[in-house]
């Protein structure tokens, strides 16, 4: 047997003299893990799968349409749009099942496994907690959202008959319409996601929840459609068409005529104040689920 | 050991209550920097102390700092000096301990690449392997007390609040886990271990305070707890049995110790003139008398019962 040669080196303990952060920076670490969690960074590829799968899908119509665009541009015929830039905020469910996919798997676990008694030693709040979630699920949702309209923006201006310069003017509103537009989405999404989410601790229930929610009241909406006599008002309750409502009133400056709430005057502020009610009780709910580490 | 201007902990007149319920009634005292053992049955308000500590719940009245921070005034910033390793489970189990503890150093300030050479040293440190780099799920219940230690030491706290660090640990990873927290203090690093085994503190604590119903039993250092036991052994011949009887009549309280020595419960150095006069006038061959090294769970047996 040969005789060791090596040394061990018991280097024992270092303490930490560099920069320390304060809430600003702990903030930002709990968004950068959410993002992370999120989109399955560090995880298993079966748990990439499905975020990328559904995030994946919403840039299909605007790869389609650059497509469509690109092979059609020297052709006499009239350019088809599969897809219009109002058409696309909201159009795919894919980012809803995003939502209720994801949502609950950034705060469920973190409750269930009791992680948050590990993050709330942190010089972090509640607040600071809810919040960073909040920003990186909106975050993502406005990026995934955003993201595939500037692709279809600079496609379809690369591949316009006209020169690129002739698309941007006539097309120029579209630049400060869907930012907006997709914000109010995301804020949407996000705060009523994570909002029932934070309600329970399993995932399973905070994702049906989720669906469910927007579902049954999709549902109730055309039930009281399809009785008489109901005032147009009572489509609000259609929770899941409020932030489309809001897109219409970005691009529009009013309801679309598709939709029946448009049928009564005042339709658009009624629309306003249920999103601005929706994602107000949102938000109360989420701070006050957290709000134990404040006491 | 990073010794604080005063004392690392101070409470006064700490009191919380829980509707009718009082968790923590008047708590006074100063602890200073070291390994300090907070020792008290379930429910003696270990647990609301911690939160108390960590700014996660206010005191009903009174106050606390830790190392001069008044917690209800800056609780972030009395959490920024504090690590925090919990009773329960609390690890997010599909991911590595290496991804959890250098997040919780980001949590804690510092920076990305920092923490992550934080994380690699202490658990180093903390003693676990490559099994660092799997998921927490397939770890053991040491494995994960061993994480736990390594998330409360990421940010180099001043404070380390330990809650039941060997509870459910075997013989050898508890003594793995007591030689962790007595190498701590050498590392600069003070400790506020709260337990029910006596034992435990005994072995590596320097300042013990008792709780007892939300009441501070006693708070001191060990070895005058120890010391004070207040018991001391006297060895004659086999005739143990007529000096118990003759210290009786003095009034004194002895009995007949497991080894065959008379145990005698002293109040001070007129009691021990006492056992001297009495072996003098049995004439009996005094081999020892020695003061008693007692255990923990004797003082606080004695004491739990008559808050100070």
């Amino acid at each position: 047997m040969s005789a060791a040669t090596g040394t061990v080196y018991d280097r024992g303990y270092r303490p930490y003299d560099g920069p320390r952060g304060g809430r600003k920076e702990a903030i930002l670490a709990l968004v950068k893990s959410t993002l992370r969690r999120a989109l399955g960074i560090r995880r298993s590829w079966r748990q990439k799968f499905l975020p990328w799968l559904l995030l994946g899908i919403v840039a299909i119509p605007a790869l389609v349409n650059v497509g469509i665009a690109y092979v059609t541009r020297d052709s006499p015929l009239e350019s088809i749009d599969i897809i219009t830039y109002r058409g696309y905020v909201g159009h795919s469910s894919s980012l809803l099942l995003f939502v209720a996919l994801v949502a609950p798997d950034v705060l469920c676990p973190d409750r269930r496994q009791r992680f948050l008694s590990l993050i709330f030693a942190r010089p972090i709040s509640g607040t600071d907690y809810a919040l960073a979630k909040l920003g990186a699920i909106g975050g993502l949702l406005f990026a995934f959202s955003f993201v595939p309209q500037m692709v279809l923006f600079i496609g379809q201006m690369l591949v316009n008959r006209d020169g690129a310069l002739d698309y941007l003017t006539e097309n120029a509103a579209v630049l400060w319409q869907v930012p907006v537009a997709v914000a109010l989405l995301a804020l949407y999404y996000a705060a009523l996601g994570l909002a029932l989410a934070s309600l329970t601790s399993r995932r399973i229930v905070a994702g049906s929840s989720i669906l469910g929610v927007l579902l049954v009241s999709s549902s109730v909406a055309g039930i009281l459609r399809a009785a008489d006599g109901t005032s147009p008002a009572t489509e609000v309750v259609n929770i899941l068409a409020l932030p489309l409502y809001m897109r219409d009133l970005v691009f529009l400056g009013h309801l679309d005529e598709g939709f029946r709430l448009s049928e009564m005057s005042g339709g658009g502020v009624l629309a306003v104040a249920a999103y601005v009610a929706v994602v107000g009780v949102s938000l109360a709910t989420l701070l006050w689920r957290y709000r134990w580490s404040e006491a | 050991m990073r010794r604080v201007a005063g004392p690392l902990l101070r409470a006064v007149g700490l009191t919380k209550r829980f509707g009718d319920v009082t968790a923590l009634d008047g708590l006074t005292m100063d602890v200073p920097s070291g390994r300090i053992g907070l020792v008290g049955a379930n429910g003696a308000g270990k647990t609301t102390f911690f939160r108390l500590l960590l700014g996660l719940t206010r005191p009903t009245s009174g106050e606390v700092e830790v190392a001069g921070v008044n917690v209800t005034a800056d609780p972030a910033g009395a959490r920024a000096r504090l690590g925090y390793m919990p009773e329960h489970d609390c690890l997010p189990t599909d991911q590595s301990a290496t991804d959890v503890v250098a997040t919780l150093g980001e949590l804690a300030g510092l920076p990305p690449s920092a923490a992550r050479q934080r994380a690699s040293e202490v658990l180093d440190l903390v003693g676990l392997d490559e099994s660092r780099f799997r998921p927490i799920e397939g770890y053991s219940t040491g494995m994960r007390q061993r994480t736990k230690l390594a998330q409360a030491l990421v940010a180099d706290p001043e404070l380390l609040l330990l809650d039941e660090p060997t509870a459910g640990l075997d013989p050898m990873g508890r003594e793995s886990m007591l030689d962790l927290v007595s190498r701590l203090g050498g590392f600069g690093i003070s400790v506020l271990l709260a337990t029910h085994l006596l034992d435990d503190v005994q072995q590596v604590c320097e300042h013990v305070v008792m709780l007892d119903a939300g009441r501070l039993v006693v708070s001191g250092t060990t070895d005058d707890l120890l010391e004070r036991s207040g018991v001391v052994a006297v060895e004659v011949d086999d005739r143990a049995d007529a000096l118990t009887a003759g210290l009786a009549r003095r009034g004194l309280t002895a009995t007949i110790g497991p080894d065959g020595s008379v145990e005698v419960a002293v109040k001070g150095d007129a009691d021990l003139d006492v056992i001297r006069d009495v072996v003098a006038e049995l004439n009996l061959p005094l081999h020892r008398l020695s003061t008693r090294v007692g255990t923990l769970d004797e003082v606080f047996l004695r004491r739990a019962t008559v808050p100070s």
